[in-house]
């Protein structure tokens, strides 16, 4: 028992065994100007992996009062006191990139948002008879099962079509456009003169393809929404970027894509970035084809 | 455009300001602290400590040199703005609501709080600016109560011997404080309590906000008001952005009813409105609780809004806002 307790001093020293070597660092400055750290480290599942970056520093230069340049160098004080010069993480962050524009007009107020809404909803009970009780027999203000012309008149239709109650061999009213029959359920979508022109908010894609999309392929497996985002921002304002990803793994399936406010700026786009190396991978730019023509 | 999160205090934010440089912003909250920080990277340059009551106001001189505050604890304090020394302190019956220098940077005026059967006062000091700065009088060189409504906010004018003041009931008058007389008066200048006023770069005209959802603009040397920006919820502040013509206005609903409602509604937002025609031309989101202050650098190139959730926003503007006109093809002349 002596024996081994001189060996192992201590259960958790056991842990310490391996040495862990410090990692190698190469850091040179190439003839660019660009500084590139290369580091050797090794993962958690025991393989050597080499880190490349590369870093480029821009000098800003701007010319500041007198007063101004004198109190950057000033010693912090206070809680602060004893800190080294440049911000601090604990009281300092980076917010999210806000999209501000300034526009005449103004944004719709929560009133007006309001009043839009109440406008929709009258529309709606209008469309839907103006929320009143009607007889679909006489047309009087009673329900249809009360009616006193019950047993004489036959169904008029909900349209209103003003064909006289007893012309019972009248020609079929406008045809196909009448599309109530009787008392039959129509869904809203259909009522109204026919399903032809389907009105908005009823697809629940044909909208998306507003905004004019390219598709971008041959991306790398980790090529995230905002690196397309700053990519693309330089040809003009990006809308909405989209990155194909695998549903379990989360990595990139290699294709996004990119919708722009401005159709001339998505051909821009096309003919700027098509064939251009990203990432050590050649871009493929195109259009995007809707999902029916697929 | 991306804020810089400024998280120096765990309470809501009651004021900010620039310097006239506009390279140093200075915040104030009910949690006892007042930090500085460089707004060009959010650096926070230090804190300024002693205060044991919630800190309602500051100021700072154009030199950058001192910086009054008054607090809760009833106490009105000058600090070197360099060393973050406190170098001397009034003390009074009642709270110190708000504090403001003058164009010279050598007076400062203070109006305390009406409480405990005290007068609401408004005292005016002259600051000694020989020496370290210590040896201050203890005495106000003119002190006088307004009578009626009690003052909330205030203001050097640019004629001399006058305030401007904002009071509770909605009123904006002119004192002259060697007398306490009130020279002029805008009775209806509000309906509600004014809780801002900003002065323009030259003093002849400034805006307030108020708990009645409107920002007014008026005219130093008669209180006419010049404009009119009518909003939806009550306002904190309300500043004037230099070198563009915006106004920015920043309010909520009041603290307490903040978790009854949404987000959406709650409209914690800062409003750019347009000065000249009373427009809403944009809105800069971020903050989770009312905006209580709203400064803007005197440089015109950023912004920075406190709110009720104890964060500091500072917003540097991008070439879109230099570029944007939303009215068209025309400046105004200085």
């Amino acid at each position: 028992m002596a024996d081994s307790a001189t060996v192992k001093t201590s259960w958790a020293d056991d842990v310490e065994v391996e040495e862990l070597e410090p990692p190698k660092v190469e850091d040179y400055v190439d003839e660019n100007g660009i500084r590139i750290t290369v580091e050797y480290t090794v993962n958690d599942e025991g393989k050597k992996v080499k880190i490349t970056r590369k870093t480029k520093r821009t000098l800003q230069k701007s010319l500041v009062d007198h007063a101004v340049a004198e109190r950057k160098q000033w010693t912090k004080f206070g809680s602060e006191k004893g800190n080294k010069p440049g911000p601090d993480r604990a009281t300092t962050t980076v917010g999210e990139e806000l999209t501000f524009s300034l526009r005449a007009g103004g944004k719709p107020t929560a009133d007006e948002e309001q009043s839009q809404e109440e406008k929709i909803r009258k529309q709606l009970t209008q469309s839907a008879g103006g929320g009143k009780v009607v007889c679909r027999l006489c047309k009087g203000s009673h329900f249809t099962a009360k009616c006193p012309y019950k047993d004489s008149l036959p169904i008029l239709n909900e349209a209103g079509t003003e064909t006289p109650p007893f012309q019972d061999d009248a020609p079929p009213t406008d045809g196909p456009s009448t599309s109530n029959t009787g008392g039959k359920y129509v869904p809203p979508s259909m009522r109204g003169g026919a399903g032809a022109t389907r009105g908005p908010g009823e697809s629940m894609r044909g909208n998306r393809d507003d905004l004019p999309t390219i598709r971008v392929t041959n991306i790398s497996e980790d090529t995230q929404e905002q690196d397309l985002r700053d990519l693309f921002s330089y040809v003009g304002r990006v809308a909405r970027v989209y990155v194909g990803r695998d549903r379990e793994t989360g990595a990139g399936r290699g294709f996004a894509f990119v919708s722009f406010e401005d159709k001339t700026i998505a051909q821009l786009a096309i003919d700027r970035m098509n064939g251009r190396g990203y990432d050590n991978l050649i871009l493929n730019v195109g259009w995007s084809q809707p999902r029916e023509q697929r | 455009m991306r804020p810089i999160l400024l998280q120096g205090h765990e309470r809501a934010l009651t004021q900010i300001k620039f310097n006239k440089e506009g390279d140093l912003l200075f915040s104030c909250s009910k949690d006892h602290v007042i930090n500085a920080w460089f707004s060009h990277n959010g650096e926070r340059l230090g804190t300024y400590d002693g205060h044991s009551g919630a800190i309602w106001t500051l100021d700072v001189d154009s030199q950058s040199r001192f910086l009054v505050s008054g607090s809760a604890d009833n106490t009105l304090r000058l600090w070197s703005v360099q060393s973050g020394k406190c170098l001397y302190e009034w003390e009074f019956p009642t709270a110190v609501k708000c504090v403001a220098f003058n164009e010279t940077d050598d007076q400062v005026v203070c109006i305390t709080e009406q409480r405990m059967g005290y007068q609401g006062a408004v005292r005016v000091f002259n600051i000694n600016r020989d020496g370290d700065g210590t040896a201050q009088a203890t005495e106000p060189a003119h002190m006088f109560n307004p009578i009626g409504s009690k003052a909330t906010v205030c203001a050097f004018s640019y004629v001399q011997n006058r305030i401007v003041t904002g009071h509770m009931s909605g009123k904006v008058a002119i004192f002259d404080y060697k007398t306490g007389e009130e020279v002029d008066n805008n009775e209806r200048a509000h309906g509600d309590e004014v809780t801002d006023l900003q002065m323009a770069p030259d003093r002849t005209y400034f805006i307030t906000s108020s708990k009645d959802k409107a920002a007014r603009l008026h005219q130093t040397k008669d209180l006419k008001v010049l404009k009119t920006y009518t909003t939806e919820t009550p306002l904190n502040s309300a500043a004037i952005a230099f070198g563009k013509p915006y106004i920015l206005l920043g309010g909520g609903q009041e603290a307490m009813k903040v978790t009854t409602t949404s987000l959406r509604q709650g409209k914690f937002e800062t409003r750019f409105w347009h000065k000249i025609f009373e427009d809403e031309v944009g809105r800069v989101k971020g903050h989770f609780g009312p905006v209580n202050t709203i400064a803007v650098s005197p440089t015109g190139t950023c912004y920075a809004s406190g709110g009720e959730d104890g964060f500091v926003r500072v917003h540097h503007f991008d070439q879109t806002y230099f570029k944007a006109k939303p009215y068209g093809e025309w400046e105004i002349l200085d």
